[in-house]
């Protein structure tokens, strides 16, 4: 579980974006944080996932403030804690699938090899493993999303943070996200936070954080 | 490990950060061989003129003949710290070959002390009464063969030939013979020390372990002048040298800086998704600086390669091993040393702010 207590930040001293927000994320259950753009959605998933230091409160983590963590330590959270899936799927364009998947197990001590085999499952399982090979360029958005969530997934985080993560995806392939998403919180246990304006991913959301 | 071979695999997806960083290195290597390597080369070349000369040589001498140098004196400058070696040369007396009479004399000596590397002989004199002959006294003598005898105050028997260098070159025109167990006077003491910086100090030592009885028949001939010349060329010429250095790796420090800080400023995202996925600020610029350096292998390899064919080619001699070698070492350090400002920046650089879609 997560526990936001007085979470108060802003890009400039005179701008704050969250004041004092009290929440709490729970293992198991997806939650939307919703709300207007430039509300701070984003901002609070970084915030959570120690990019971002709050100028006043903390995060915790099963009863540990994380956020006032050093940045060696947070950076080993976050490397084997927290898989990041991102709006525009952020990808090394000059490196192959195969090799974006992994990149995270360099960070947090996972051997290459298990990183490998556990890549390999997970692509079958979001239909990408006839990609391992290609460019990022050369597959489609919805498998460069496909393969984000491979890799926030690779390491086996328990927690799992999603910026608008269907946000330039079709239908269909948005649908395999979030169906992905809520089964890492249903069958997984797995603490599931989900940045979105999308009105069909909040209702389908146990949580709803409104910004 | 992993995070070389992360460095290797990032160098090779950006081969134009890559390239640029090799070809500074590379030409940062290319000119300092072919200045200061070159320059380097000019100074070992003068210095090993100097040192042909003698800068290492002591001579002592009886001038009149009543000083009293003994044998035991060669035994104890031998045993000198900085002494290379040292051995006693008896008075000149003059023989002739037995079998041509009224033939050219030619001057025989006692040595006392082991043959020097200086002295080459096939065969030395190991008994008393045998004799080595030099090129120059065995064309005075007329010997056809260096074997045969000499006839004088006494008479020998020639054994062999030798051939002396600098600083014994004058004993080539003489004959060398043991001495016996009564012949103890010596005329001189030649001495070689081990550096020529060390020549006023064995000098001063030779003289107090002497232990002659008139000390005012006693001369000196040192290459101290010929030293400190040998320590001023020395000095000067390194010291330009390492001038030369210091710019051309001063203004490939700050080339480099500049291509780093320009490759980390056009892959902020890069950086941005490295932080996400949990690399600390250390990794960052460790994998930097990583990668800066598998560019500068790379260029110095080449750099130091190209040029040294270029080199060997043109002025016939290739470059000194340890001297290119050192070069490249120092550029590569250069290198990395001048990637770690910029991958400061990238480590330090808010990682939100590139990756937020607006």
């Amino acid at each position: 579980m997560i526990k936001v207590d007085g979470l108060t930040f802003g890009y400039k001293s005179t701008e704050t974006i969250i004041d004092g927000l009290n929440y709490h994320f729970d293992a198991g259950l997806v939650t939307a944080v919703t709300g207007p753009s430039g509300r701070g959605k984003s901002t609070l998933l970084y915030l959570i996932g120690l990019l971002l230091s709050p100028w006043t409160g903390s995060v915790r983590v099963e009863e540990a403030e994380v956020s006032s963590w050093s940045d060696m330590r947070r950076s080993v959270f976050r490397a084997s804690q927290v898989g990041f899936v991102f709006q525009d799927a952020a990808l090394d364009a000059s490196r192959t699938v195969l090799d974006n998947i992994v990149e995270s197990s360099l960070y947090n001590r996972m051997s290459r090899r298990h990183a490998v085999t556990r890549a390999v499952e997970l692509m079958d399982r979001f239909g990408v493993a006839l990609r391992s090979d290609h460019k990022p360029g050369e597959v489609s958005g919805g498998q460069a999303q496909r393969i984000a969530l491979c890799r926030a997934l690779v390491a086996e985080p328990d927690i799992v943070l999603a910026d608008e993560p269907t946000g330039n995806l079709d239908v269909a392939t948005a649908q395999v996200v979030v169906d992905t998403l809520v089964h890492l919180a249903y069958d997984e246990g797995r603490t599931v936070v989900i940045a979105t304006h999308d009105p069909t991913i909040v209702s389908i959301c146990d949580q709803v954080l409104e910004l | 490990m992993r995070l070389l071979v992360e460095a290797v695999r990032s160098a090779a997806a950006q081969p134009v950060a890559t390239v640029v960083t090799g070809l500074i290195i590379a030409g940062a290597c290319a000119v300092i061989l072919a200045t200061t390597g070159q320059s380097v080369q000019a100074e070992q070349q003068v210095l090993s003129r100097i040192d042909e000369a003698g800068t290492r040589s002591i001579v002592i001498s009886d001038t009149v003949g009543d000083a009293g140098i003994t044998n035991e004196a060669v035994d104890r400058i031998t045993r000198l710290s900085g002494v290379d070696w040292a051995v006693g040369l008896g008075p000149a007396t003059d023989v002739r070959a037995a079998g041509i009479p009224g033939g050219n004399p030619a001057a025989i000596r006692f040595l006392y002390g082991d043959f020097p590397p200086q002295i080459r002989a096939a065969r030395q004199p190991t008994q008393i009464g045998e004799a080595v002959v030099g090129p120059e006294a065995q064309k005075t003598l007329g010997l056809q063969v260096p074997v045969g005898g000499v006839v004088g105050e006494t008479d020998y028997a020639v054994v062999g030939a030798f051939d002396a260098s600098d600083p014994l070159v004058f004993l080539n025109r003489s004959l060398i013979a043991r001495p016996g167990p009564d012949q103890r006077a010596l005329r001189s003491i030649h001495i070689l020390v081990t550096d020529p910086a060390r020549v006023a100090d064995v000098t001063d030592a030779a003289l107090l372990v002497l232990g002659v009885d008139n000390a005012t028949s006693v001369a000196v001939e040192t290459s101290e002048t010929l030293a400190a010349l040998r320590a001023a060329v020395a000095g000067e010429l390194g010291r330009f040298s390492r001038q030369l250095v210091a710019i051309v790796l001063g203004a490939g420090l700050v080339l480099t800086a500049l291509a780093v800080y320009g490759a980390v400023t056009s892959r902020r995202k890069d950086f941005g998704r490295r932080r996400a996925l949990g690399a600390s600020r250390p990794t960052i610029i460790a994998l930097v600086a990583l990668q800066t350096g598998v560019a500068a292998v790379s260029g110095a390899v080449i750099g130091t390669v190209i040029t040294g064919v270029a080199l060997t080619q043109t002025s016939g001699q290739a470059p000194d091993t340890p001297f290119t070698m050192a070069i490249a070492i120092l550029a590569v350090l250069t290198a990395v040393l001048a990637a770690i400002p910029p991958a400061v920046v990238a480590a330090y650089r808010d990682p939100v702010r590139v990756l937020r879609v607006p």
